[in-house]
């Protein structure tokens, strides 16, 4: 097994230094001793190491520097380092630093890794360490690092997000669609895309996105089965979804980028005034202020179509930590309330994962401004967000299902073919 | 009198290179055919497999979409690489004035970022880039050229800027090549009556042919190996349904992520190495020849 180990880890190496090959080196993730749980009470010394995702930069800086700080004020004889990681490329990042055992004390995961982790041993129980987490967190936070058939929860939660809408008014006014009565289901929303479509003579559009998988759950139909062991969405109402954005697609009711292009190309369309709906964190409006201040004031705020998605991010603890009192201690700390609170108040548009957060007036009350009502939208959504609860679902799976929904939406492919392409990758892609 | 030569210093000599070769090179490189046989993910173990990595080529159909955009870009990329450079060498290679300017412009893509080279490009060739929105507003287009969603259009967009990029490269092997062929050739061949394009094909041509062998094989290797231009122009699916993939392409989504599937990504990669084993063998047999 070892042997299969510092082979996979040779071709890490490769595919970087050849660009095509396959490579790597280290020892097995679990050949090394794993912590099963903490002492918390024991006595805080030594430094650790803590890593974020993207969050070195000028924004977001001055928290992370003060929070440590702060830290090792409050526990004299600590040090924790900081290092942050890249946006592109975490997944492989964190595999290679598993592989290694050079996995940072305290982590910043997203579920889907977090399970990568887990699965091979990496990361710490924190049910276990910690018995008041389920009083101190959001259930559906927790819930995204319980894995099925697997005991405990792998990260404290720390900055929940969800969907909402968001119309550029100008498009809407165009089309006659009146602004204080928005689409609240997808059919809905293709009604409303014809009308821009024929007002505008084929030149603006509403929609341009794909369907993906949280479109696909929020049709009822189930992403695995009840023991995680098989991807099921494949349904005939999955099927119908995609009927319908491909009749749209076909109907001139998107753009032709839609076919390849992702998110970020319907959030850089809807930017440029070209389209007129475009989902994000209820901080976008804001946002908008620096990134395109003309098209801001013209930008309003509603519910998530259909069913919101809920997008977590966690804080885990390395089990072969070496410093593991400290690693939980600096991970409880970063997740506590108040740190959460303030670190929300940079991230605006997010949640804190803490249960004491949900009831906090700030998040909830709106000062009556569009980028304020889109806030509170944002918090209020959330407790009924719902989550993919398939951590096995991983970028190659979502690449090859948004390849097969193209495809369908072209007409090369029936939309039950996507999807049962779709599941039959999806399904020899599981690790045995 | 104190012996500096003993058998052993010229692999003293080699070894530095030696090292480096065996653990960046010879080792990866054993590694990922063994690992062919594996069923290895990235981060859990695996076992041997025998053939089911390959036999699972067989049935991939995104790997015969990748084998045909190969064929189609080394078909089209070799002859444009090898006379288009060799053309423009010509006329960079005349003595005139501030002609180093456009040696310059010329080579300029080579040096450029072919991230940064190919995100201008999708800017040019987008829907609404400036290539369809100049065309509409002249009136030459009604609708926008899928330059960037059409199934074979992307594949000759990429096959393009590999193109515009590689110019200056080998523009500059060949203005090496054609400064070594005997002006008093051509002064000979036009003294004979021979016009500008008898001499290009009776005494530049001849004069050059090593040259074009090398920048046809090199071209050929470069293309079965095209990555980059396919990802930034078509994004990460491979265009539209993932139509325009390479066989590099597949092997960067099959072992990316913390489940990546090595086992296959090194199949994928044996597959490779063996189809650029030919245009290889025929470079080093070439090289073996110039060396007689």
């Amino acid at each position: 097994m070892k042997l299969f180990k510092v082979a996979a880890l040779g071709s890490v190496a490769v595919v970087a230094l050849a660009g095509c090959g396959l490579g790597s080196g280290g020892s097995s993730a679990n050949s090394s001793k794993v912590q099963q749980s903490v002492d918390s009470s024991a006595k805080l010394s030594g430094t650790i190491n803590f890593q974020t995702w993207a969050l070195k930069n000028d924004k977001f800086t001055p928290y992370f520097t003060k929070l440590i700080a702060d830290f090792e004020k409050q526990h004299p004889g600590t040090k924790v380092n900081w290092v942050d990681q890249p946006g592109d490329g975490y997944a492989d990042k964190v595999s290679s630093q598993i592989s290694s055992n050079s996995l940072p004390d305290v982590v910043n995961l997203p579920p889907d890794i977090a399970f990568a982790g887990v699965k091979s041993g990496a990361l710490l129980n924190l049910a276990k360490s910690d018995p008041k987490i389920n009083q101190t967190y959001v259930k559906s936070g927790l819930a995204d690092y319980t894995y099925k058939g697997v005991d405990g929860t792998y990260a404290y939660p720390w900055y929940l997000g969800t969907d909402v809408s968001y119309w550029n008014t100008d498009i809407l006014k165009k089309a006659g669609l009146d602004t204080r009565n928005l689409p609240t289901t997808f059919d809905g929303l293709v009604a409303a895309a014809k009308k821009v479509h024929d007002a505008t003579g084929g030149k603006q559009y509403l929609m341009s996105r794909k369907p993906n998988l949280y479109d696909i759950m929020a049709t009822g139909a189930p992403i695995m089965n009840s023991d995680g062991t098989k991807f099921t969405f494949n349904t005939d109402a999955a099927a119908a979804l995609i009927s319908k954005y491909a009749d749209a697609y076909k109907s001139g009711y998107m753009p032709r980028e839609v076919l390849s292009s992702d998110y970020q190309g319907n959030d850089a369309l809807f930017k440029k005034q070209q389209v007129g709906w475009t989902t994000s964190t209820g901080y976008y409006i804001t946002s908008l202020k620096t990134d395109a201040p003309t098209l801001a004031p013209k930008v309003i705020g509603s519910p998530a179509i259909d069913v919101a998605p809920l997008y977590s991010q966690g804080i885990s603890v390395s089990a072969k930590s070496k410093r593991p009192a400290l690693a939980l201690a600096f991970a409880q700390f970063v997740t506590n309330n108040a740190n959460q609170t303030a670190f929300v108040d940079v991230a605006k548009g997010f949640l804190p994962g803490t249960q004491a957060a949900q009831s906090d007036p700030q998040f909830t009350k709106s000062d009556g401004t569009p980028a304020g009502d889109a806030a509170v939208l944002g918090a209020r959504a959330l407790p009924k967000a719902k989550s993919l609860g398939a951590p096995q679902w991983d970028q190659q799976d979502s690449d090859y299902l948004d390849q097969q929904i193209a495809l369908a939406m072209t007409g090369k492919q029936t939309p039950k073919q996507a999807l049962d392409n779709a599941v039959n990758k999806a399904n020899s892609l599981l690790s045995k | 009198m104190v012996r500096t030569h003993r058998w052993f210093t010229p692999w003293i000599m080699v070894l530095p290179a030696l090292v480096i070769l065996c653990v960046f090179a010879l080792w990866p490189a054993v590694n990922t055919f063994f690992l062919s046989f594996t069923d290895v993910r990235t981060l859990s173990g695996g076992k041997i497999v025998g053939l089911a990595n390959y036999r699972q080529l067989l049935d991939d159909p995104q790997l015969r979409s990748a084998l045909l955009n190969t064929v189609v870009y080394v078909v089209v990329c070799v002859p444009l690489l090898t006379f288009l450079p060799l053309l423009i060498a010509i006329l960079a290679e005349k003595p005139l004035r501030g002609l180093a300017i456009f040696r310059t412009i010329f080579y300029f893509p080579v040096i450029a970022s072919a991230v940064a080279v190919a995100v201008i490009w999708k800017f040019l060739l987008d829907d609404r880039g400036l290539i369809n929105g100049w065309a509409q507003h002249a009136g030459i287009i009604q609708d926008a050229v899928p330059f960037l969603s059409g199934r074979w259009l992307l594949l000759f967009s990429a096959i393009s800027l590999t193109v515009w990029k590689g110019l200056g490269y080998y523009m500059v092997l060949y203005l090496s090549a054609l400064g070594n062929v005997d002006p008093q050739l051509h002064e000979a061949a036009a003294v004979d009556g021979a016009g500008p394009i008898r001499r290009f094909w009776s005494v530049t041509v001849p004069g050059v042919r090593r040259t074009m062998v090398l920048v046809a094989i090199l071209v050929m290797v470069s293309a079965m190996r095209i990555f980059t231009e396919l990802y930034i122009l078509g994004g990460k699916t491979g265009g539209v349904g993932g139509q325009d993939v390479s066989v590099v392409f597949l092997i960067q989504s099959s072992a990316a992520g913390a489940d990546g599937r090595l086992g296959y990504a090194s199949a994928l990669s044996v597959l490779l190495f063996l189809i650029t084993l030919p245009p290889m063998a025929l470079l080093a047999r070439f090289n073996r020849k110039v060396d007689e």
